[in-house]
């Protein structure tokens, strides 16, 4: 053999010959079954091929293929693993030179077979899979890098490869030698090795497989593959995986559930995995067509329940991922905004839209919040164009009390820069306004200039919010703090004249509207009480503190007489409710309590922006004398609705009015001081800072 | 130095149990494999046969009749020369799903592919599909028919004769349009396994 070797090494050009004439001589050994000395040939075959690197290989090769395919035609498995042997061996040697003519389809035919082995034996059967995947991975490694050569990522042979790797994943093993270990090891090397136009032919038969071997559900292997695949692609084709996913997704639009939720389960791993941008430009594709599933499984309303619940996990599954639009870039996040609020029964024209349910309201929603939760302002004018935002005010006038929260938070999460959004959380008034921690910057000419285009659309929106009357505490809570954020991040010179415009409109809104019940009155009242308190802080001008004082001393006095005023509105109501429950009287107590704190903050709060304005402005003025009547007019409905209020809640025997006493209560002062003997000593944060003689009766 | 003149791949295909392997058995190792399991993937035989003296090589894959082999069959539909279409004339089932095979292959196989119909276990006594049934089937699609018994060798060797004969007729026929036909005329390097090319 060492002859060989050197003579082959010393005169290459006789190497086609040698090359021949083994394998004549292996053609008649496998023809008489002599079996070890096939052993031999093959020997001699592999040594010459490794030990020859010379031109001439390129024709020794193609009588080295021929005994290789020789032997793979046999039954003998022993055989089928010596010449899968050589091949490995053949594909681990770099040529140099290209060979323009090989093909390699029996081999993959083969090998592809022989990681099917069914043989009865199984320590036989693992021996000639084990062989089939070295060989598929030889085959891989021999072409992949050749463009001369066969493309081995034709769909022709990516169709028995894959599935021949997947098969073997089934059962997985820890084991190095186990075929599953190895077809795991080829798998990824194969998709790490796939270039942009080939992903779909690797990926597709991926699918396929685990439609025909029903794999989805439950899905454990399919997020392992697609774990395995997402994590050994090149990251900038993650993409593609994605989209071929969605494109699947489209083709189960029909199929049960549980498949789908599994599919879309999978995306979302997928998703996760890859990295931020390269789910690319096809990006709005993806929300599409995860919208449109969204909708469709929504529409078909199941009798069956099961199904329907099915069907749920589904949407949930869905939003779940179309909330994962955060690896994106900031600019996209708008985009997929606007194209999820497009999809809102309020902007289509599209009359089956109208029917949609609000659950998948509430679910696109959701998504919308998430999104925005990752986006992070620098200015105004990026994060809000118009096209954005004025579907997104819109939607803040939604029918749905709860929905409206959402879209608040939405909108909070956009305009709060500085992580303000929770500090101004409970509505509260603080004496000082720096134990809140604000961080306040100050507002760049841009966003000003934003402002001044797009500041009214806000205040009308905020206004008309406050009019509704499904509001609850919760609501009212977010409107505060979307206005304080305002105030906070906008908190320019004229703009808080507009914001002050703003809070003197609610509050002239709820003086002269009757539709209003009598608890979302005293509610706002206390929000604009507490709001102007924020923005008279923001204010820095020295003549305000002058203003402060002089709302202490004017509310000391009205709370004084409003005392009276309570006494006698308590003894009407305390007549009335006496057979109720206890914690009855004593929450309206300490609530009426507070609306007249409240009333009384208003009034002054009124007469502090009126004079700031003249400070400020030095135009419109109002007159003393008709903030006397507005005053008036307040205590006159103040005095009189609630007697009607109480009297004839407590006469329908509802604790309607019970239930929202205490969430104003709640709103307003902290859940300690629900007790009358705690309000005196513990209204730490809301009144007692500023006026801490207000609760000595 | 070459032992064939031509090589063809057939490919087996049909419903599971129809006896697919079985045939291909019968005819490349001349026995009837009894208690044969079902196909996982692909199986492969070989076996060359004379035709006009000549020697004529057949790749034989035979496929998993299961459902959930189905993609990676149709796979290796794609390059067959020819097809053999099983159904067991026993069972009505494996009958019915013939024209969804059919539709397979319109949509795998290569247009010049020849294809035959074949009822196999004729040797059973429950027969349920008579044989003008399978016959006229066959005509309307255009399928050469035949009756085997893999178990009692009936018809088995003359359907793969009749492939390889057919196979040759058409290959000698279109031998000059065959793709490869003299792109290497030196140095004994012939491409492997491709369609009827294998000169010496």
């Amino acid at each position: 053999m060492d002859k060989l070797t050197f003579y082959a090494l010393s005169s290459p050009e006789k190497l086609d010959r040698i090359g021949q004439y083994l394998e004549q001589r292996l053609n008649k050994e496998v023809k008489w079954r002599r079996v070890e000395f096939v052993f031999i040939a093959m020997d001699a075959l592999d040594q010459l091929l490794v030990s020859c690197h010379a031109q001439s290989l390129n024709l020794f090769v193609e009588s080295f293929l021929k005994m290789v395919q020789k032997l793979l035609e046999c039954e003998e498995p022993e055989l089928q693993i010596l010449a899968t042997a050589s091949f490995v061996k053949f594909a681990n040697i770099e040529e140099d030179t290209p060979s323009y003519h090989r093909r390699y389809d029996f081999f993959v035919s083969k090998f592809s077979s022989m990681s099917h082995s069914g043989l009865q034996k199984q320590e036989t059967r693992t021996k000639i899979r084990r062989a089939g995947l070295h060989g598929l991975q030889g085959l891989v490694r021999k072409t992949v890098s050749d463009d001369l050569q066969v493309n081995i990522w034709d769909p022709v042979h990516m169709d028995k490869i894959v599935p021949s790797l997947l098969f073997n994943m089934h059962d997985p093993s820890l084991y190095e030698e186990h075929p599953s270990f190895i077809a795991e090891t080829v798998f990824r090397d194969l998709i790490c090795r796939a270039s942009y136009g080939c992903i779909k032919s690797v990926v597709k038969p991926v699918l396929i497989h685990m439609d025909n071997h029903s794999l989805w559900v439950p899905n454990q292997f399919a997020v392992k593959c697609f774990k395995i695949i997402m994590y050994s692609v090149q990251a900038q084709y993650g993409y593609i995986v994605i989209s071929s996913l969605l494109d699947h997704l489209d083709e189960h639009v029909k199929t049960d559930p549980s498949i789908k939720s599994s599919i879309v389960s999978v995306l979302f791993q997928a998703v996760l995995i890859s990295a931020g941008g390269s789910i690319g430009p096809s990006v709005l594709e993806v929300f599409n067509i995860l919208l449109r599933h969204l909708r469709i499984s929504v529409d078909n309303k199941s009798q069956n329940t099961e199904l329907r619940n099915k069907e749920i996990e589904f949407e949930d599954e869905v939003i779940n991922t179309i909330a994962f639009a955060n690896n994106l870039p900031d600019y996209q996040k708008i985009e997929i905004m606007m194209f999820v609020m497009g999809k809102f029964p309020q902007f289509s024209s599209d009359e089956d839209t109208c029917a949609m349910d609000t659950q998948l309201q509430m679910n696109l929603l959701r998504t919308l919040l998430k999104v925005a939760t990752k986006y992070e302002t620098v200015t105004f004018s990026n994060a809000f164009p118009p096209e954005f935002l004025h579907p997104l005010l819109r939607m803040s006038l939604l029918d749905d009390s709860l929905m409206r929260v959402t879209v608040q938070n939405i909108l909070q999460t956009l305009i709060d820069r500085h992580d303000n959004t929770q500090k101004l959380k409970p509505v509260r008034i603080p004496g000082d306004i720096s134990k809140l921690n604000l961080t306040i910057e100050k507002s760049s000419r841009q966003d000003i200039l934003f402002m001044k285009k797009s500041g009214m659309q806000f205040y009308w929106h905020i206004y008309e919010n406050m009019q509704m009357t499904s509001n609850r505490v919760d609501n009212f809570e977010a409107l505060y703090c979307t206005m304080c954020l305002l105030a906070v991040e906008l908190g320019d010179g004229e703009i808080l004249i507009e914001l002050f415009r703003l809070a003197l409109d609610i509050q002239q809104m709820i003086v002269t509207s009757a539709g209003l019940p009598l608890t979302h009155k005293c509610a706002i009242h206390g929000l604009i009480a507490a709001y102007m308190n924020l923005l008279t802080h923001l204010t820095d001008i020295p003549s305000l503190a002058e203003y402060i004082s002089q709302v202490i001393e004017l509310r000391r006095e009205q709370y004084l007489f409003d005392q009276n005023k309570i006494a006698e509105c308590f003894s009407n109501s305390g007549h009335d409710t006496i057979r109720l429950s206890s914690s009855f009287i004593q929450k309206p107590y300490s609530a009426d309590h507070d609306f007249n704190v409240r009333e009384k903050q208003k009034y002054n709060e009124e007469i502090t922006v009126e004079s700031l304005k003249q400070m400020l402005a030095e135009d419109n003025i109002v007159n003393k004398e008709l903030e006397d009547k507005k005053r008036l007019e307040i205590l006159e409905t103040f005095r009189s609705a609630p007697f009607e209020e109480i009297v004839a809640r407590s006469e329908a025997k509802s604790n309607h009015f019970h239930n929202k006493l205490n969430e104003i209560l709640d709103m307003v002062v902290d859940p300690v001081e629900a007790s009358e003997d705690d309000v005196n000593n513990a209204t730490v944060p809301v009144y007692q800072m500023t006026y801490p003689d207000l609760f000595v009766y | 130095m070459e032992d064939y003149k031509y090589l063809f791949k057939v490919v087996l295909i049909g419903n599971a149990g129809v006896g697919k392997t079985c045939l291909v058995r019968r005819f490349t190792e001349g026995l009837f494999p009894p208690g044969q399991g079902a196909t996982i993937g692909v199986d492969f035989m070989i076996k060359t046969v004379e035709v006009d003296g000549e020697k004529v090589k057949l790749q034989i894959w035979d496929t998993a009749g299961q459902e959930r082999f189905r993609a990676i069959t149709q796979a290796y539909y794609r390059a067959a020369h020819a097809l053999i279409v099983v159904y067991d004339v026993c069972c009505q089932n494996s009958f019915e799903s013939l024209p969804q095979w059919l539709n397979e292959i319109e949509l795998y196989a290569g247009t010049q592919v020849l294809t035959f119909l074949v009822g196999n276990k004729i040797d059973k006594h429950a027969k349920e599909i008579p044989t003008h049934i399978g016959e006229q089937f066959s005509q309307r699609h255009d399928m050469t028919f035949l009756e085997t018994s893999a178990k009692q060798s009936d018809n088995v060797e003359k359907l793969f004769m009749d492939i390889a004969k057919g196979l040759t007729k058409k290959a000698k026929e279109n031998l000059l349009d065959t793709e490869d036909k003299t792109e290497f005329p030196t140095g004994g390097s012939t491409p492997i396994s491709t369609f009827s090319c294998c000169r010496i």
